[in-house]
């Protein structure tokens, strides 16, 4: 039963809305400062290459030119010139060699961007090829080129992976999970499907590319950008810089689209090193086809088998994954385990076997994305679950639940037991799109998903409720459009009984808000939401601390009420209890803290559900594929705020139908071929499916506030397996392979047009 | 290389600036603090840096700002009257129509044209029009319920 | 950001020759600039100076007589899309236009330019030479029209001549009973095939052959040979298919990120039934 609530749970409206629709809300790259000089960078041309030589002569000499920076100035000056969040291996600019086409070798510093621009033209790097490997199949081979020969420092992880064990040539990370005898139930098994999928690698497109404001304040660091994750970016400045943490300032304004692809450092360090070297403040914005070059999501290729008995009852699943994780670490130890975890799905299944391999290769980094892993591995996991299905003769939905795990129930030994019902979930999903469905020419396709989220559950926040009984969060999550504001903004009006007009939020500036882990893993809502629980309720403890003394009043007497306390039959507001207990002004101070412990002992803190279906027709001439119907379910718990979670189901949703049918980054030699938003194809307009329906599932089962858990990421989750589901139940063939492009679609309308000629022969 | 004076009217003011022949119109807008207009992919395709130019919708990223002499320009910081939204504005927050609000900006300038050349547009008017237009937050159908609600709201006001 | 630059604004034709004349190769002419300014932005072409033509009146303007239009060469796609002659005369023209690109390309962008681009995956073109139409150059030695077909003599590459400019796009309008149509697949930004045909049908039958052009998938627009369907049954599946398999061996289609070779030959033999299919819809 829902309890009643004054401010969480309804759609209030976006805190950002007024600043956002009139052109008001400043991002990064609107930010300047007095006197600031801009950077341009020069990237590598080469895939792979010792590099030579770098002639800054020209450079240096072009018109408004103050600095040619390059990666030995940073050696030269004792810097850390490597960041990386797991392992130190990123250089900040190419040292000695470049990895990837792309990969930044210099940053000229000019007075204006064009002055930079044209000077960055004229620096002359000289290069000695080395052999590329651009395939991660090709990059496990014995004779492949390897990448890095001496490992960079492991500076730190959650302990999600096996570290260091057993990485050989180019493997940069590998997490095993398993349990049961996979060969023996391999042997007894009445059906096994077995398979080769492929998930493509992904550019985000967060519209706001990435871009950097930094300088030095009496040896203070200042950077402000498009971090999402402001204090990971802190710690890799601290380091490069040798500074305290205390004394690297780190800010996030509004930030232009995140989904992942704006985790951990990207421009900051090159921008601050600018800063550094020059003594100016610096500017750097990078054009989307360098933000292109920065980030990217991992491909993934999939090897799986699954059995199952005659009545659809898993046996075992067994998956070999092999994703192209670029030329540096990055983030990948958490992604690569990430898409171990999240492959198999939340079925209960006897014997398991995954092991996934990340590795090197001479392409852009990959990093976080929108799923992290879970849209890789489903492709295979999800949609051998319709395999089967075809194969066995029974319905894929009752094949799900026959399988999938209920309420409460552990699916990976130790970790968290499932806080979700799934089953019902998956029957909301599948009346919603009146599955089977009966159009002619139609098909639906359908999955489920549970995602360890919410990432390591650090987080804080503080509240300070003011003489006038307004207040002000702080929070470290920064806002990149999911609405953190506006949630936590409800949870503290909520938890202090205050009017939600009168909360203010500071957030994602580390040199002024409290420290949070990360904005990311679908985690604010349900951990940061927690925290600033705690802080409210310590901000409560403060006033009625502060009552006893300034009324005199026994402990025991006073009650909390919405907006203050009440003693002895009177109310008194937090600002009259404030006031008396200064005499004039004042504030109180309340601070909330979460860690992994209590509701959050247990790994994951939370499951993110993903439940999403759709329903496609296909130009048979053609292979287009055409969404006539989009369905999520929100299982969220508790929908603190109904409207935006539908924006982040109908958000991950559409992003997932990119990849689905169109999005895909395809080299050609050691090269991206379309680093650029004219060939690399977002969702558009013209992409909407016929009708979209967002359901809700609240069963105040969550770990955060109220009964909530994230959103966000889940939704996308299953749209590729789901594509892919129903266009293989419509031509009769099972794409393996996304994006589903028109040519891909033709040509297995092609396939099964054999097969079947081939039958009737 | 060539450099000119040009009569700017950008949102009902105007002003007198000395440009260089390559800047370009966001180039312009920007230097005068609107900064609303965003830039991002950089190649027409987006529609982030949408502004109305003698009435039409132009990728201000690639048109030259000499383009702007002695015609009106419209930027989204020139939809507002005073403290009060536009009915796009309104029925953006109302619908939910955005999320990181980078494209949002352009969005309601592109919507706007479209509203002063079709007051009654239909669904398929809106996505047709505003498929230059690209959101990677919203999944774009509260967009396009915003741009209806606005455009019956327009409609009904006096 | 773009490279620096200067502009030049004429204001007549014999302005604009003589500033062509003038600077050579180190200019190129400026109208909508969605193509050039991208070029330039994106480094591929760098141009010293631009020839800014759209302050010469005659060429923003759109005319007819009885049996042509004539589009000036700094009409926009925009223009073109709400211009009551070209919706009146040719329908088929003003909806081309209307599914150019975005709308704010249409908006600055101009036909003239489209086709001075050369720019091989382009809707424009096709249905241009489908319908006959000539573009109309002016240069030192005075003023020529070459058809479009003549015109686009290779990727990126057309007759245009040093000195000369182009002032208009005449395009003769057909006969009443003529139906024009096109139909295009697209995914990208722009076309990945388009075909434009134009065709008599009555009482089910091709009167005389129809005109079949197949654009964007090649490194210029094709016209297919269909002499043979003169006067064929234009609702049976034969003949759309013959027409089709006409098409297929007509291109050479070039290889790109929207498909194989194979796959889109295979479009154009789709397209070309759909858009011969729209002829025969059209007049029934």
């Amino acid at each position: 039963m829902k309890q009643a609530h004054r401010v969480v749970g309804t759609p209030a409206r976006r805190a950002d809305g007024v600043a956002k629709v009139t052109g008001a809300a400043r991002y990064a790259v609107d930010l300047s400062v007095p006197g600031m000089a801009y950077a341009a960078v020069v990237r590598s041309t080469r895939a792979h290459a010792k590099i030579t030589g770098i002639d800054r002569t020209a450079a240096a000499a072009s018109p408004g030119v103050i600095r040619v920076l390059i990666g030995d100035d940073l050696l030269a000056a004792g810097l850390t010139p490597y960041y990386g969040h797991v392992v130190l291996d990123h250089p900040v600019l190419a040292i000695e060699r470049v990895r990837f086409h792309g990969e930044p070798v210099a940053v000229v510093v000019a007075e204006t961007k064009r002055e930079a621009a044209e000077a960055a033209e004229l620096v002359d790097v000289s290069y000695e090829d080395l052999p590329a490997v651009i395939d991660a199949d090709e990059a496990l081979k014995p004779d492949a080129p390897v990448l890095h020969e001496r490992r960079g420092e492991r500076v730190g992880d959650e302990g999600m992976d096996e570290g260091e064990k057993g990485l050989v040539g180019n493997v940069c990370a590998i997490a095993r999970v398993g349990w049961g005898n996979i060969d023996e139930a391999l042997a007894r098994a009445h059906l096994v499907v077995e398979g080769e999928y492929r998930y493509p690698m992904l550019y985000g497109y967060a519209m706001e590319p990435y871009n950097a404001l930094a300088f030095f304040d009496q040896g203070d660091l200042v950077v402000f950008s498009t971090a999402q994750h402001v204090y990971m970016v802190r710690r890799d400045l601290a380091r490069m810089f040798h500074l305290p943490l205390a004394r690297v300032r780190v800010s996030a304004p509004y930030v232009g689209g995140g989904y992942g692809t704006k985790s951990y450092t990207k421009v900051e360090g090159m921008t601050a090193a600018a800063a550094f070297f020059t003594g100016r403040a610096v500017k750097l914005d990078l054009s989307v086809e360098e933000a292109m070059l920065t980030t990217r999501s991992a491909s993934a290729h999939i090897r799986a088998r699954s059995a199952f008995t005659k009545d659809g009852m898993l046996l075992a699943r067994d998956f070999q994954i092999v994703m192209n994780n670029g030329a540096y670490t990055d983030n990948t130890p958490l992604v690569n385990s990430k898409t171990a975890n999240r492959c198999f799905g939340p079925y209960r299944i006897p014997a398991l076997r995954v092991i996934a391999r990340s590795v090197f290769t001479n392409t852009v980094p990959s990093s976080s994305l929108r799923g992290f892993g879970a849209p890789q591995g489903n492709i295979a996991g999800e949609l051998q679950m319709d395999e089967a299905a075809a194969k066995l003769g029974l319905d894929p939905v009752e094949l799900r639940l026959r399988n999938l795990v209920g309420p409460g129930e552990e699916f990976m030994p130790g970790k968290r037991p499932l806080d979700a019902d799934l089953k019902d979930d998956l029957r909301c999903l599948a009346s919603a799109l009146e599955w089977p469905g009966t159009r002619i020419g139609r098909s639906i396709g359908l999955g489920v998903s549970a995602s360890d989220a919410g990432a390591y559950p650090t987080s804080t926040a503080a509240v300070r409720i003011h003489s006038d009984t307004s207040v002000t969060l702080f929070t470290g999550s920064t806002e990149l459009g999911q609405g953190s504001r506006t949630v936590l903004a409800q949870i503290v009006a909520e938890e202090l009984g205050v009017p939600l007009e009168s909360v203010g939020v500071v957030n994602g500036d580390t040199g002024v808000v409290t420290y949070e882990r990360t904005t990311g893993a679908s985690r604010t809502t349900t951990i940061t939401g927690r925290a600033v629980q705690e802080a409210c309720r310590d901000a409560r403890r403060r006033v009625r601390e502060l009552a006893v003394q300034a009324f005199d009043l026994p402990t025991s007497e006073i009650e909390d009420t919405a907006g203050g306390i009440r003693a002895r039959g009177r109310g008194f507001s937090y600002g009259e209890v404030i006031e008396k207990w200064f005499g004039a002004g004042g504030e109180v101070l309340g601070h909330g803290a979460v860690r992994r412990a209590e509701g959050f002992a247990k790994m994951p803190p939370f499951y993110e559900i993903g439940c999403t279906g759709l329903e496609l027709s296909v130009d048979r001439e053609t292979g287009q594929v055409h969404v006539t119907k989009l369905t999520t379910v929100g299982d969220v718990g508790f929908a603190i705020n109904p409207a935006l979670v539908h924006g982040q189901d109908a958000g991950a949703a559409m992003m997932g139908l990119g990849a689905a049918l169109h999005e895909e980054l395809i080299y050609e030699g050691g090269q991206l071929v379309n680093p650029n938003v004219v060939d690399y194809r977002v969702p558009r307009f013209s992409d909407i499916p016929d009708e979209m329906v967002h359901l809700l599932a609240e069963r105040l089962d969550g770990s955060g506030p109220f009964g909530a858990k994230g959103a966000g990421e889940g939704a996308g989750n299953t749209v590729g397996s789901a594509t892919a589901s129903a266009i293989g139940r419509l031509l009769g063939i099972f794409p393996r392979e996304l994006p589903a492009t028109p040519e891909r679609v033709w040509r297995l309308i092609r396939e099964a047009e054999r097969v079947r000629t081939r039958k009737t022969e | 290389m060539g450099s000119r004076e040009i009569h700017l009217r950008v949102n009902g003011g105007e002003r007198r600036v000395v440009i260089e022949d390559q800047t370009l119109l966001i180039e312009l807008v920007r230097s005068l603090g609107l900064v609303g207009t965003k830039l991002s992919c950089d190649s027409q395709v987006c529609g982030a840096c949408t502004v109305l130019l003698d009435g039409r919708p132009v990728s201000s990223c690639t048109t030259l700002a000499i383009e702007a002499d002695d015609k009106p320009v419209v930027t989204i910081e020139g939809l507002a009257d005073g403290a009060k939204l536009h009915p796009l504005q309104e029925a953006f927050i109302e619908r939910f129509a955005f999320q990181c609000g980078y494209c949002t900006p352009g969005m309601i300038v592109s919507a706007k044209a479209l509203l002063d050349a079709y007051p009654e547009p239909d669904v398929a008017t809106v996505r047709h029009w505003m498929d230059g237009n690209i959101c990677r937050c919203t999944g774009y159908q509260t967009i396009v319920e915003a741009v209806l609600d606005a455009a019956e709201q327009m409609r009904g006001a006096p | 950001m773009l490279r620096r630059f200067d502009v030049h604004r004429v204001t007549s034709i014999a302005e604009a020759v003589d500033a062509r004349q003038r600077f050579g190769e180190d200019a190129a002419i400026y109208a909508g600039g969605t193509e050039l300014l991208l070029a330039m932005k994106m480094g591929v072409a760098r141009w010293p100076h631009l020839i800014d033509v759209k302050a010469i009146p005659a060429l923003g303007r759109i005319t007819a007589t009885n049996d042509a239009l004539r589009i000036g060469a700094t009409a926009t796609h925009w223009d073109i899309e709400r211009n009551a002659l070209v919706g009146g005369a040719l329908p088929a023209l003003a909806r081309l236009e209307a599914n150019v690109a975005n709308v704010r390309v249409r908006a600055a962008g101009t036909l003239a330019g489209n086709l001075a681009f050369g720019e091989p995956h382009a809707d424009p073109p096709s249905m241009l030479i489908a319908l006959g139409a000539r573009v109309v150059l002016e240069g030192k030695s005075g003023t020529r029209s070459v058809a479009v077909h003549e015109f686009i003599t290779g990727m990126y590459q057309t007759a245009l001549a040093g000195d000369e400019i182009i002032v208009a796009i005449d395009i003769p309008l057909p006969a009443k009973d003529v139906r024009v149509a096109y139909v295009k697949f697209q995914i990208l930004e722009r076309p990945s095939v388009g075909v434009a045909a134009l065709g008599t049908v009555r009482d089910g039958r091709f009167v005389g052959a129809p005109t079949v052009v197949v654009g964007a998938v090649d490194e210029v627009a094709r016209a297919v040979p269909t002499a043979q369907f003169a006067g064929a049954d234009a609702r049976d599946a034969r003949t759309l298919d013959a027409i089709a398999e006409a098409a297929r061996a007509a291109v050479e289609p070039t290889a790109d990120l929207a498909g194989s070779v194979e796959f889109k030959r295979h479009l154009v033999g789709v397209f070309t039934q759909r858009v011969c299919a729209t002829l025969a819809a059209q007049a029934s």
